[in-house]
């Protein structure tokens, strides 16, 4: 399955919430929204617009530090989250770096944007895409979605958040000025991780402990034929 | 082997191959380690409900826009039930183009809401208001209309007030008793309906149709191919969340269309497509739009092919009367360069627009005249940049570039006017604006051109009257409405003679209601924000409590209706059919249609029905097609069917909507040929610059400068600005009493008011305070109610002198559970119109709303 992105162009974007409403219909959550637990969000700051939602992060600390594995990274981009599995803990919420996870006291669960993954899997973009009146929001294979959000920043002579933050995202914002001042999280700029395990391919951490495992056993294997022997010498 | 505590060779090998090929296949990149599903396996790739059924409709009553979309219904996987579940996007349609806003997703929610009026109320207590007990006990609606039918006809017409929009069923039944109509599209539409009525066409035109739009009018804007526009505080809060507009703007902002924008507010509207923004003094826009002109005439930088053949520029003006030189055949006059006489205009080969004044025999009498453009270019001279900049604030370099650079871009470049908000509607010059806009966009030639002003043409929808004829004129309307209209001749003219769907004096009822004893009975056709959602409520509801009849035609039982004695049950927009034309962007002949959702789940009355029942109890004469009193005689109502099948588009409205409901004539625009067939002359018709009309009733024909009525005195300083935020319609509990919304309001500070980070120091609040905004009571002189609210301090409030106040909120019906008590009432402090204060200033006494400063204390 191909990796995918959103581009948010905040410079498009008039803050209408169109994108939060249909997202609230989409996971009929009304509930939650009416207490202003969203999964996405547009907040009208004197700076700027700021979209608080899942970032989801290509080195998801979330997902890392979830004692349950109720989060879990997808090949494809979201962050995914299962309720099911998850105990209420709220690791997640204060491990994020964009302060994103949001729990919910009633029902001891998380709140969070899933990038829809039920609609991507068909085919369709998110929920939010889709609805967006001005295409401030936009939908694609990651690298593509990329390329363009930098090509974008240049030629536009704008901000790109979210493509070196926490490591990188799958959701890239482009805006005018400081994120900060617009309300975004000052999240520690950090290389990517180098990703070279898609397509089937094996991890260097994975690899090399299933060769260390592996030669590890084999060490022992010929240790224990040598012990053996010795005893059938001794016998 | 009991020794051999780890696992064999076998074993590992087996291990290390299975693993291999899980991991091959999942082809998961183990960045994370975490644990891993195949796709289609999490709960979050499981689809989040199950769709039954696509229904098309067309937004009504959210905006001007009217996008069209489909419902989405579905088994709802909270509940297990089938019910509507969201909106999908048509892409066909030329407005929406595949969008749909966050209200109109409301729209499909406020179906179910727990709130909502299913059943009709009967006051049994006398007592009004929203503190007291109205004793409610329920009844058939049929019943009820039968009680309110039987009360009506004790009264006399003039007795009796209908406070509804004029769609067509409202028309028949206001003109059929004789009653007089009145509703709340005045600060909306009004100032820009009445001036587009007297500029472009004067109704009926070949195009006027019987559809619910806000304004009735025939103009839109091709925003999407415009290369210039100018904003006079067009960027309001609410347009922020209009799809119908905002896909537009975004395509002119693809397509490197400029927009300026002036506003003492700075919206994300602003941000996200003004090429340049500019902060102005609340009120004073006419100031820049006068300077503009003025650049324009004075350095000949209009379109003088298009004045000389589409306008009145040539017209000759008696310079004594102020009224046109008119030929036998009542069209205007030219002054002819080559036989040096006034001649008619169309048979005039070589109009001048210059020179003069010229001596025209008229009946024999030499009379002075002088062209329209002369006059224009003469009124506006002392309206220098530097001049509008000491009004304005703006400097006087900006104004000139601006208007130099808007003649440049034209006839791809317009002003537009709709609805304005902030900075706009004031007694003394918000109809000037308007007509100043007018003149600016006719100068340019943007008038019916494509990437300029864009008219209705190709299509119709006909009037319940063009279905069935009635036997015989509709009675006198009253001749002294509660409403004054009579005291504005030229907007009374249009209402009485030549669309009685105009825009009505609402801004007057309440002052009418109360200072008169006109009115005993007023029935709202209240489309969820009647009176209480407008100014001064207090004056309204003092006025009710009066009344002998009180009837709300509405969804909900909201504020307005405790001062009723019945309230009917009304039925969902989407529980109705629809029929539409695309009139915000008429750019092609356009249809579509909307289906009902779901049949409405109590006992309800559409309107349409509802207004039959009524108009055959009280004047049968005109609702039967044989002048009877026989039910089986009753007129047609269906308009749509007509409609589609004259155009050949479907038999009738079933077909229509099996078709799709949407049809398009997607025609290359023709520039400059709908304002021939719908403008002023005959068979030529033109745009009109100057409006001699105002001339007759006193007024300036072309537009001056001219002060607020409401001046700064001592404390009241701040100057009202109005908005909504993007997902509230007035005060419409579709909106506001939905939790979703109430909470999106609050997390955006939009219950707040909102003032400059300068004019909190001033006044010494901080954010999150507590505030009282009062009124001067020289000009708040009955029931003042002074305003309590939470204040936000912000720089998109770029000057000190205005505070933002959010229109909407501040519900007392205590059954909306959401809405009631939450937040503060614009509408208190905007005072009911004084008519002998609003004719003293403006012919249309339309404008009003931010007429008003307040003071602000901390509470």
């Amino acid at each position: 399955m191909k990796e995918y992105a959103i581009l948010l162009n905040n410079t498009n974007c008039t803050a209408c919430n169109t994108c939060a409403y249909r997202c609230v219909q989409e996971f009929r959550y009304h509930n939650q929204a009416g207490k202003g637990l969203f999964r996405t969000f547009v907040a009208t700051n004197d700076d700027g617009l700021y979209h608080k939602r899942c970032m989801h992060c290509v080195d998801p600390q979330c997902v890392k530090n979830c004692p349950v594995n109720a989060l879990t990274k997808s090949e494809y981009g979201p962050v995914l989250y299962s309720a099911d599995t998850c105990i209420g803990c709220q690791t997640c919420v204060k491990v994020c770096p964009f302060n994103v996870p949001q729990f919910d006291e009633a029902s001891k669960k998380i709140v969070k944007c899933s990038m829809c993954a039920q609609r991507v899997g068909k085919g369709t973009q998110p929920a939010c895409v889709e609805a967006c009146p001005t295409g401030a929001l936009e939908f694609g294979e990651y690298k593509a979605i990329m390329s363009r959000a930098q090509e974008m920043a240049k030629k536009g002579k704008l901000t790109l958040y979210g493509d070196k933050e926490a490591g990188g995202t799958h959701l890239f914002v482009l805006m005018k000025g400081d994120p900060a001042a617009a309300g975004y999280p000052k999240a520690a700029k950090k290389e990517k991780p180098v990703k070279k395990a898609a397509e089937g391919t094996f991890d260097v951490p994975v690899m090399a402990a299933l060769a260390l495992g592996g030669l590890k056993k084999l060490t022992e294997r010929k240790e224990r034929i040598a012990a053996e022997k010795e005893k059938d010498k001794e016998n | 082997m009991a020794d051999n505590q780890g696992i064999n060779r076998r074993n590992f090998l087996k291990i290390i191959g299975i693993s291999g090929a899980a991991v091959s296949m999942a082809g998961f990149p183990f960045r994370n380690l975490s644990a891993q599903t195949p796709f289609g396996k999490h709960s979050q790739e499981q689809p989040t409900y199950v769709i039954k059924r696509k229904v098309p409709q067309v937004c009504a009553r959210a905006c001007e826009a009217d996008c069209a979309y489909n419902v989405v219904v579905g088994v709802d996987p909270v509940t297990g039930l089938e019910r509507a579940l969201t909106l999908e996007g048509r892409p066909e349609d030329p407005v929406s183009n595949g969008k749909f806003c966050i209200k109109g997703m409301a729209f499909v929610d406020s179906m179910y809401d727990p709130d909502r009026l299913m059943v009709s109320l009967k006051r049994t207590k006398p007592k009004k208001g929203t503190d007291n007990d109205p004793g409610w006990v329920t009844i058939k609606t049929e019943d009820a209309a039968n009680e309110i039918i039987a009360t009506l006809k004790k009264l006399k017409a003039e007795e009796i007030l209908m406070c509804s929009p004029g769609d067509p069923y409202t028309n028949k039944l206001a003109r059929s008793i004789g009653v007089t109509r009145s509703d709340q599209r005045t600060e909306c539409f009004g100032t820009h309906y009445y001036i587009n009525c007297l500029t472009i066409t004067n109704p009926p035109n070949k195009y006027y149709s019987s559809t619910y739009t806000p304004s009735h009018h025939v103009a839109g804007y091709d925003f999407d191919n415009a290369r210039y526009q100018v904003w006079f505080g067009f960027d309001s809060f609410s347009k922020c969340g209009k799809a119908g507009m905002l896909n537009h703007w975004a395509q002119g902002k693809k397509n490197k269309g400029k927009i300026v924008m002036f506003n003492p507010l700075r919206t994300p509207l602003a941000d996200a497509f003004a090429t340049e923004y500019h902060s102005i003094k609340p009120g004073t826009d006419l100031a820049v739009a006068l300077a503009m002109i003025n650049v324009i005439v004075s350095s000949g930088k209009y379109n003088a092919e298009f004045l000389k053949k589409y306008s009145d520029a040539p017209a000759l003006i008696n310079t004594k009367t102020r009224m046109p030189l008119t030929a036998k055949d009542g069209n205007v006059m030219a002054w002819c360069s080559i036989h040096k006489t006034a001649e008619p205009i169309d048979a005039c080969h070589a109009p001048v627009m210059d020179g003069g004044p010229y001596k025209v025999k008229v009946d024999g009498k030499e009379v002075e005249a002088k062209t329209v453009l002369n006059l224009l270019k003469e009124g506006v001279r002392p309206y220098t940049t530097q001049w509008a900049s000491r009004i304005t604030e703006v400097p006087p370099s900006v104004i000139a570039r601006i208007a130099r650079e808007f003649a440049a871009a034209a006839p791809s470049a317009f002003i537009p006017t709709y609805k304005r908000d902030s900075a706009g509607p004031n007694y003394a010059n918000s109809w000037r604006l308007r007509h100043a806009i007018s003149i600016l966009n006719t100068l340019t030639g943007a008038m019916d051109h494509e990437g300029g002003i864009i008219l209705l043409h190709g299509v119709r929808v006909p009037w319940l009257e063009d279905l069935s004829k009635p036997v015989k004129p509709y009675p006198e309307l009253p001749k002294e409405p509660v409403d004054f209209r009579n005291q504005f001749p030229v907007t009374d003219d249009i209402y009485r003679n030549k669309d009685f769907s105009a825009p009505g004096h609402y801004g007057m009822v309440g002052w009418g209601l109360y200072k008169t004893t006109k009115t005993k009975a007023v029935f709202f056709r209240n489309p969820h924000r009647g009176l209480h959602a407008m100014i001064q409520p207090q004056m309204a509801e003092a006025a009710l409590e009066k009344m002998e009849l009180v009837v709300d035609w509405n969804l909900y039982l909201d504020d307005l209706g405790y001062w009723c004695d019945y309230v009917l049950a009304a039925p969902h927009q989407f529980e109705e059919g629809k029929f539409d034309l695309r009139l915000y962007y008429p750019k092609w002949p356009c249809y579509v249609g909307g289906t009902p959702v779901q049949k409405s789940p109590g006992d309800q009355i559409g309107w349409g029905g509802l207004a039959a029942k009524i108009g055959m109890a009280l004047a049968p004469e005109y609702w039967t097609t044989d002048g009877s009193t026989d039910p089986k005689k009753r007129v047609p109502l269906n308009m749509s069917d007509v409609a589609v099948k004259e155009a050949g588009v479907a038999e009738n409205a079933a077909e229509f909507m099996k078709k799709g409901g949407l049809w398009i004539d997607r025609r290359k625009y023709d520039n400059y040929k709908t304002i021939r067939e719908i403008g002023y002359g005959k068979p030529n018709g033109r745009v009109r610059m100057y409006i001699d009309e105002f001339a007759k009733a006193g007024y300036d024909s072309l537009p001056v400068w001219a002060p607020r009525w409401h001046d700064t005195k001592g404390d009241y300083t701040f100057s009202l600005l109005i908005t909504r935020a993007p997902w509230i319609m007035h005060a419409d509990p579709n909106f506001v009493n939905n939790p979703v919304l109430r909470k999106m309001t609050e997390r955006n500070f939009m219950d707040c008011v909102w003032i400059n980070p300068d004019a909190a120091k001033q006044i010494g609040v901080k954010e999150g305070d507590m505030v009282v905004l009062e009124n001067n009571p020289e000009y708040m002189k009955d029931l003042p109610r002074p305003v309590k609210a939470k204040v936000h301090i912000t720089k998109r409030i770029t000057r000190k002198d205005c505070v933002l106040t959010f229109h909407g909120i501040g519900h007392r019906a205590r059954n909306l559970k959401t809405a009631a008590n939450w937040g503060y009432r614009d509408g208190d402090l905007i005072p009911q119109k004084d008519p002998a204060i609003a004719k003293k200033h403006d012919p249309t006494g339309m404008g009003w709303v931010e007429d008003v400063y307040v003071r602000i204390r901390k509470a």
